[in-house]
């Protein structure tokens, strides 16, 4: 992997300014991404990975450092997010949000529309074409999130922990989804998530964050063949070392942010 | 794709759900003569029978209090035990209406009534929620008008009658001015609310997605705000017809609200509880009206 990489990073930087003072999210962050990479975020709460994906986005400006991306086609969009939380239009049918990002793009009606059913083929919601948000469950509504990011082909995906929000098994079901609309694209991914094991399910390479303020600790590939079956790969011969030593770099980290919470609470009490 | 959709889910449990035990049992076994078949399906059409039965007795029930209030109030009336010249009987009361609107006298004084609240209600909603946009997207111009806003919406409108009164005199302005001036502030202050408060994650979506200015205010600004909007556009119709009675005992030679204060004066009490009926019907009338209009607009609220 000597070419350019996808996405370079360097000496990326983010500081809020609070009412108590200024607060580092990113300390310094060094990342190079592959194109086509599957790459997943790890780390505690609050350690700035989604303050990264944020700049990445678009929607914050970075306090220092670069982020230089090579562009293939400029054609497509560089990039599109994938919320946390409920981001799906309320006042739009499941049709005109998964056509959002085109219609910003002026992509002509006929077009639209045939990339539109493609998409809701793809996260069967074809029945559901028409109905508004109110009238689906969590899961649906992150299809139609994740269908919307797709549907404008950008070339960087990027992925805030969408499926935190639902019960273990839709999150298995969404995730068996992502992995085989991502497989037929091979898009440049960055996924944020909590759970180590939907990041060996999902990613190419784990890296580990640091607790706040935010820095790179540790990376790990993960060397399990694709098209990959989240139903058996659990068995998987390489899983349990990947899990031990992601777990190993990422309990430090959690216990270093549960004392720095435990500092601030009790700081507060005085 | 083999999720099962939560609306479907709910669908099918609602088709599946068991019969209570007990409920078939024991007729099933009386001798009323019913045929029943085996599976409890059988005896769905009759529970519907009976919700529906249920729903027309409401219907019903509330059609018949009021009746029987005025059945009542007729009743203590001719018994002496209500005061005719306060409480004119209904039956008395719907004569002089007969006759109201024989001679036209009612068709003017609701049809210029009409006419001033709706014209007064669109002269202060309509520009209330393109201010409130505009205060609601620009944060400069809300900060410029927010003081000014903040002093005049606490003012019961009613107060401002007698300076109105100075400057347009009793015709037609003063009380369309009132009216606008009611609505006005609600809608605005609404409107304003509603775009602040869209959720910020709709802002970053649109951000993310590459919308331009127009776009966002298009695509999420407006629809957002809308329901807000309505809240406003359903506070302000009230006020409105506060402030039309209120104007037109002042200020009027015509309308309900002179037709009230008229037939106070005149010692005409069933014309005056015409008006009051009157007033009742046109406000639900609105109402429902705002209600039916917000329900096409806003097919996206869960309710």
């Amino acid at each position: 992997m000597a070419a350019q990489p996808k996405i370079r990073i360097r000496g990326l930087v983010k500081q809020f300014e609070t009412r108590r003072g200024t607060v580092t999210a990113l300390d310094g962050i060094d990342l190079d991404v592959q194109e086509g990479e599957f790459a997943c975020l790890v780390g505690p709460s609050g350690c700035g990975k989604t303050t990264l994906l944020r700049i990445l986005a678009g929607l914050e400006q970075p306090t220092a450092g670069s982020i230089e991306v090579a562009r293939g086609d400029p054609s497509r969009p560089l990039q599109a997010m994938v919320f946390q939380e409920q981001s799906v239009f309320p006042w739009m049918t499941v049709r005109r949000n998964i056509g959002y990002g085109l219609a910003m793009r002026r992509v002509p009606r006929a077009e639209r529309e045939r990339i539109v059913a493609r998409y809701l083929r793809l996260v069967g919601l074809e029945r559901f074409a028409d109905a508004y948000p109110h009238q689906l469950s969590g899961g649906m509504k992150q299809r139609v999130s994740v269908a919307r990011a797709f549907a404008t082909d950008p070339e960087i995906l990027l992925m805030d922990e969408p499926f935190a929000a639902l019960d273990e098994q839709n999150k298995l079901l969404l995730a068996e989804e992502l992995v085989r609309i991502w497989e037929g694209t091979r898009k440049t991914v960055l996924y944020v998530t909590h759970s180590i094991d939907e990041a060996i399910h999902l990613a190419d390479r784990i890296v580990v964050f640091t607790a706040s303020p935010g820095r790179l600790k540790a990376h790990f590939p993960v060397p399990i063949p694709r098209p990959r079956d989240l139903g058996t790969i659990r068995a998987h011969p390489a899983y349990p070392s990947i899990y031990q030593q992601v777990w190993k770099a990422l309990r430090d980290e959690v216990l270093a942010a549960r004392r720095r919470d435990e500092g601030a609470v009790a700081a507060g009490r005085r | 794709m083999s999720m099962t959709p939560e609306a479907e889910e709910h669908r099918t449990a609602r088709a599946a759900s068991p019969v209570p035990a007990g409920q078939d049992a024991p007729r099933a076994g009386t001798a009323t003569g019913t045929v029943r078949t085996a599976t409890g399906a059988a005896s769905r059409p009759g529970r519907d029978g009976r919700r529906l039965l249920a729903t027309h007795r409401d219907r019903l029930l509330s059609v018949l209090s009021p009746l029987a209030l005025l059945l009542l109030w007729e009743l203590l009336v001719r018994a002496g035990l209500l005061d005719a010249r306060f409480f004119p009987p209904p039956t008395q009361v719907a004569g002089r209406f007969v006759e109201m609107v024989a001679d036209g006298s009612l068709g003017q004084h609701v049809g210029i009534s009409l006419l001033r609240v709706v014209l007064g209600f669109a002269a202060g909603a309509i520009p209330a929620i393109i201010l409130g946009l505009t205060m609601g997207l620009f944060p400069l111009v809300r900060a410029l008008l927010e003081p000014i806003v903040a002093a005049l919406y606490p003012i019961p409108k009613i107060a401002l009658l007698p300076l109105l009164l100075m400057v347009f005199g009793v015709g037609e302005t003063f009380k369309i001015v009132t009216i606008a001036l009611g609505c006005f502030t609600l809608v605005l202050v609404n409107t304003v609310a509603g775009v602040v408060n869209i959720d910020r994650i709709y802002v970053d979506v649109a951000r993310n997605f590459g919308a331009s200015r127009l776009d966002f205010y298009r695509t999420v600004a407006w629809p957002g705000a809308l329901p807000m909007i309505f809240a406003g556009l359903k506070l302000g119709m009230g006020v409105s017809l506060l402030l039309i009675v209120a104007a037109e005992m002042i200020g009027a030679r015509s309308g309900l609200g002179y037709l009230i204060w008229n037939s106070y004066q005149v010692w005409d009490m069933a014309a005056m509880y015409i008006g009051l009926v009157l007033l009742a019907f046109f406000g639900y009338l609105f109402t429902m009206a705002l209600n039916e209009l917000e329900r096409i607009v806003l097919p996206w609220r869960s309710r």
